[in-house]
């Protein structure tokens, strides 16, 4: 039975889509962005998350571990050895945490349990033009699954969103496109050695995507920058960017500041943030945003 | 997306310099205690022994009225007052002389008043320091009186010790109600609100229309009529006794008016400024016309509604006493008066919600504490003419504008939603949400309608035309209902304890039921059910006794005046005047943990085995306390408010005993009780005085919030979940209902927001829901308040059914609203 990995369902999302909408986190990426803010979404498998904000520090994980997974760190809390750890089905740690400190992140569900679970709030959705949000990790990465929960959720008349970073293949695309409404589509850096530093891939099946829809459906479009001090936010990359995208014919950007509030979960997956810089103010926000604007008008 | 600091979307400013100038007088002024009314009604009572119970009434309140000093603060357009202060409260000793005496005396030992704390910033603390610097005393808490006056008014006291509703009810049910000693038990373990010291009364809309649009002459010549063609002829007929008592108070109200009017005049001829001066004259003429006669302009009209207002909050120690459909009753005088601008009916509604604010409330400690100051004035707008169509006008969206300028926490804002309301005006509701203030609530007018339909009768077009709110969140039919009710609340959470100790309350050891020893599921809801029944009936019944000994001591005459169809039918409303003599009883806060419990009893006990109940038993007369990992199993358990059909079945199937056993039982006069939701700040204190329970909350934790709003914490699928679970509830059975959601800022901004928040008040409608209000603040703003109360003086706040001032609210209710899920997109 087909089945995807999704690590969140979050109902009466308001930023991502018109209306309100529910929003499905698909798990993995093929991306590792340095800024990347939801480190549960990297990995393709679900995972075992220590919530350390939690942990009362009793080790009544560690003593029901069949695996002998968990022992105490040098830093006081428990440390999760990762490839010992054998990710067991009776979840006993989980069950011996009397703080709910630990959880499986990411559950196997069939596109059938995604689409009723969406289904609930189609009333919310009819009333405020709202509908679903496929967002991930890259959502694109389970094409098959995700087909399968947009064309549920269309058969039941409701309207469907994917949030992605264009990295995929022609192939997939062409099966997804036609399901979706409108993509909000994850803009970072023109330049693909850039692009590869900072996210780990170069850039080219992002345009390659992004060419495609702008050729085809530019109306179901609507691109977002994150913006990264030192990173996205160079001159010549927002230059760079515009410029291609003038080439596509296509304009408006929304800027979206990176905020760092994601920093503090990669310990939970026992892994080190790739960078935390200070989120840009206001001040800065607004300059890029009018930086944008300014060299598209230009056009 | 940015979970920072987000300051309100919507921050208004006062229209004019006027307004401004008269809220900032009102946040500046101490709360004090006036008791120039019970002076004067005390004096007339020492005389008028012997008199007829209902003219005595009238003639002791008339006699007060005629001598109340009128007082004309600076910048007032609009006159007439409850007390001398700007903010003051009358000690209504005829009620309950009881507590001011306790307070005097040092001697408060109310059961629940341990539960109870106060808040402690703004008005209350100008009280406390203007009392250190000498000549006032502290009174109940935060009020001042003066020295001399606190003399008088234990005199005052002592006089209706003896004499007053409290004291004659006591004497009544004390000897002769079989369960006397379970009421008083339940007293002492908290599983009922304090005894009916402040007032069974309020929760009334009286017929403003009728009294605008007559004028009080002709009320009284038609009580004349009525008198001079009255022959005796049995009990059955009308009370001549009641028509006269009505002809005597309306002249005791025009004169109170008349004095205004002088007071107007004495203050023009001193006045310098000519501006002031034109208008106090103006002032002088109006309350020389009305309300003795119909208004002859908008202003008019406004003064002459004030004046009724204010009349009738003067004859008794109200809570909820409301100002209903008042975009209704001021319309036709608006629309008529050429001069009328959108300009002067903000500004006037912005002096009107400051003279509502105004009027403070002094009871015994519990009942201030529950309150928090809030009278439940409840002025609803929008809903449908009487032949269907939306009424909406401009004087609904001036009333909204003068809320989102003023952000007062009177009078309780609220909105009769219909599909057909305007967008215009359906926006300007949102607008006002973004403000933080916590009003309107929306309230769906169709449930409310099919509810009346069912249990009254009545044509559907009087239905539409009279559908208002008395009190916080319960619907009544204006100027057409009994307005003496039972005030009171059970606490469902204290009767849990009782099931789980099986008759013996935790935390007093006092026993209440004998044993049961339930073994199954079935027989633990069993018990639960047969204590409620107990208890709701006994305290339904206590009432009735309550209501018995108003009848004796203070039948409402004013007020019955302006109920139809008293004159008509020649009766108070406490002799069944009024057209409908259903009254609501309360299901308060607590049902959602009772289900909670229960629910999880049936899966970890019943089900999975985990524990038996006497191990459970144990774990809560713990507090949980070594029970950690058998505590997760219960909070694991099904929750009320994530749609989850077996947690919201357990809910159903409670809430579907308590409406059959209410609507079974009969009021004092003889009509059945009116199940309805309404909580105030009850969840704190009940809370305070219960165990732990076995949803895994802790012994003293405040109940759930509302009455069908989640516990906090355990409505984990966001408000959407909430509303489905809310919607299953048949809301058409009951008068009321209680949702309360919280939003960050962020989550319904700009015009997306409000196009969401608008679409998600019409999806819960169509459910159908009968109630929703926003919370639109942040937590971190919440706490910043808490530690820097200074800079957030006006900051308001919704609790339950009532708005308060954050600074004046105790630090545990504080606590509560932050606690409760914070509905944020992060």
């Amino acid at each position: 039975m087909l089945t995807g990995v999704v690590f969140d369902i979050q109902p009466f999302a308001v930023h991502d889509g018109p209306g309100i909408r529910t929003q499905v986190f698909l798990k993995g990426c093929p991306l590792r962005c340095a800024w990347c803010c939801n480190p549960e979404s990297h990995a393709a498998a679900p995972e075992l998350r220590h919530h350390r904000a939690r942990c009362h520090t009793c080790f009544q994980c560690a003593a029901a571990c069949p695996s002998h997974a968990i022992e105490q760190g040098a830093d006081g809390l428990p440390r999760i050895d990762r490839r010992a750890c054998a990710q067991c089905a009776t979840h006993a740690c989980i069950d011996a945490c009397p703080n709910d400190a630990l959880a499986m992140c990411g559950t196997r569900m069939t596109p059938d349990e995604v689409v009723a679970a969406v289904l609930k709030d189609a009333a919310f959705y009819r009333n405020s033009g709202g509908g679903v949000t496929f967002s991930g990790g890259e959502p694109l990465a389970q094409p098959a699954f995700l087909e399968a929960c947009l064309r549920g959720c269309r058969e039941a008349g409701i309207a469907t969103a994917v949030s992605t970073t264009g990295y995929t293949t022609p192939e997939v695309l062409d099966a997804i496109e036609p399901l979706v409404d409108l993509f909000l589509f994850d803009l970072k850096l023109a330049d693909t050695a850039q692009h590869a530093f900072w996210t780990g891939v170069g850039n080219e099946p992002v345009f390659r995507s992004l060419a495609t829809l702008a050729s085809r459906c530019p109306e179901k479009l609507v691109l977002r920058l994150p913006l990264v001090p030192g990173a996205t936010d160079a001159p010549q990359n927002l230059a760079t960017l515009v410029d291609r995208l003038t080439e596509l014919g296509l304009g408006a950007v929304q800027v979206a500041p990176y905020h760092g509030l994601g920093a503090d979960k990669y310990a939970d997956f026992g892994r080190a943030p790739p960078m935390s810089p200070p989120p840009p103010d206001a001040p800065a926000v607004r300059a890029a945003t009018v930086a944008l604007r300014r060299r598209i008008d230009a056009r | 997306m940015f979970d920072t600091f987000v300051p309100r979307e919507v921050h208004g400013q006062p229209s004019s310099r006027r307004t401004d100038d008269l809220k900032q007088a009102y946040l500046q002024a101490p709360l004090m205690i006036d008791i120039e009314y019970l002076r004067r009604l005390t004096d007339s009572h020492r005389r008028t022994d012997g008199m007829e119970v209902l003219e005595r009434r009238a003639e002791d309140h008339a006699f007060a009225l005629e001598g109340l000093t009128p007082v004309i603060h600076p910048g007032e357009r609009i006159v007439g007052h409850k007390t001398r202060f700007l903010r003051g409260a009358i000690p209504y000793a005829n009620y309950a002389a009881g507590p001011f005496l306790r307070e005097m005396r040092q001697q408060e030992q109310d059961a629940q008043q341990k539960h109870i704390s106060l808040g402690e910033g703004g008005g209350v603390a100008h009280a406390r320091t203007a009392a250190a610097l000498g000549d006032f005393e502290v009174f109940s808490g935060k009020f001042l009186i003066s020295r001399p006056e606190l003399a008088e008014l234990a005199d005052l006291c002592e006089f209706w010790e003896d004499r007053c509703l409290m004291a004659v009810g006591d004497r009544l049910w004390k000897r002769d109600f079989p369960d006397a000693q379970s009421i008083e038990n339940g007293w002492t373990v908290g599983l009922y609100t304090a005894p009916h010291e402040p007032c069974p009364e309020g929760r009334i809309v009286l017929d403003f229309r009728t009294a605008l649009s007559r004028g009080y002459l002709a009320v009284i010549a038609d009580l004349e009529a009525r008198i001079a063609d009255f022959r005796p002829g049995g009990p059955e007929g009308p009370d001549l006794h009641f028509w006269r008592a009505g002809v005597r108070v309306l002249r005791g109200a025009l004169t109170f008016a008349a004095r205004y009017a002088a007071e107007a005049r004495r203050l023009a001829a001193v006045e310098s400024a000519p501006v002031r001066r034109a208008e106090l004259l103006q002032m002088a003429e109006a309350c020389e016309h009305v309300p003795a006669h119909p208004p002859r302009n908008f202003r008019e009209a406004v003064q002459s509604f004030w004046f009724t207002y204010v009349l009738g909050h003067l004859e008794g120690a109200h809570l909820g006493y409301s100002p209903g459909r008042l975009d209704q009753t001021l319309w036709p005088y608006y629309r008529d008066d050429p001069t009328a601008t959108p300009a002067q009916a903000v500004e006037l509604a912005e002096e009107l919600f400051v003279k509502m604010t105004r009027i403070e409330y002094v009871a015994s400690m519990s009942w201030q504490g529950l309150g928090h100051g809030n009278l439940y004035q409840n002025l609803i707008l929008g809903g449908l003419t009487a032949d269907g169509h939306p009424a909406d006008n401009a004087l609904s969206q001036a009333f909204l504008q003068a809320q989102i300028n003023l952000q007062m926490t009177q009078p309780t804002l609220s909105v009769w939603w219909h599909p057909s309301l305007s967008d215009a005006f359906c926006r300007k509701a949102v607008e006002c949400v973004k403000t933080g203030v916590g009003y309107p609530a929306f309230f769906n007018l169709e449930t409310y309608l099919r509810h009346e339909a069912r249990t009254t009768g009545l044509p559907l077009e009087t239905l539409r035309e009279n559908a208002a709110m008395g009190g916080c969140t319960e619907p009544t039919l204006e100027g057409m209902s009994y307005g003496v009710v039972q005030a009171g609340f059970v606490n469902h959470g204290k009767l849990l304890d009782l099931t789980m100790h099986d008759g013996l309350d935790p935390v007093t050891g006092v026993r209440m039921f004998e044993p049961t020893h339930p073994a199954t599921y079935a027989e633990v809801v069993a018990s639960f059910q047969a204590k409620m029944h107990h208890a709701v009936r006994s305290w339904q019944q206590y009432w009735n006794y309550v209501m018995l000994a108003h009848r004796q001591t203070v039948p409402l005459v004013f007020c019955s005046v302006f109920v139809r169809d008293c004159v008509g039918r020649g009766r108070c409303m406490d002799d069944g005047g009024a057209v409908n003599n259903r009254t609501p009883t309360t299901l308060s806060s607590g049902l959602v943990n009772v289900s909670n419990s229960l629910a999880a009893i049936r899966k970890v006990v019943f089900e999975d085995g985990a524990c038996t109940l006497n191990e459970l038993r144990d774990a809560l007369s713990a507090d949980w306390q070594g029970y950690e990992s058998l505590r997760k199993r219960f909070v694991a358990a099904p929750k009320w408010g994530n749609d989850d059909d077996v947690a919201d079945g357990v809910f159903l199937d409670l809430y579907d005993d308590y409406v059959t056993w209410c609507a079974g039982q009969r009021n004092y006069l003889g009509e059945p009780y009116d199940p309805s939701m309404l909580a105030i700040s009850t969840p704190v204190p009940f809370g305070k005085a219960c165990g732990a329970f076995p949803d895994g909350r802790r012994a003293g934790q405040p109940l759930a919030d509302g009455v069908t709003s989640p516990f906090p914490g355990t409505d984990v699928h966001g408000p959407t979940a909430v509303i489905r679970s809310s919607s299953k509830v048949d809301h058409t059975r009951i008068r009321g209902g209680l949702l309360n959601l919280k939003f960050h800022p962020t989550a319904i901004e700009g015009d997306s927001g409000a196009n969401n928040l608008l679409a998600l008040i019409r999806t819960y409608f169509e459910g159908p829901g009968f109630h929703v209000q926003f919370n639109v603040v942040d937590s971190q703003m919440l706490r910043d308040a808490q530690a820097h109360p200074d800079r957030y003086r006006d900051l308001v706040v919704r609790v339950a059914g009532f708005s308060a001032y954050w600074v004046e609210m105790s630090k545990a209710l504080q606590d509560q609203v932050i606690w409760r899920t914070e509905h944020a997109q992060c």
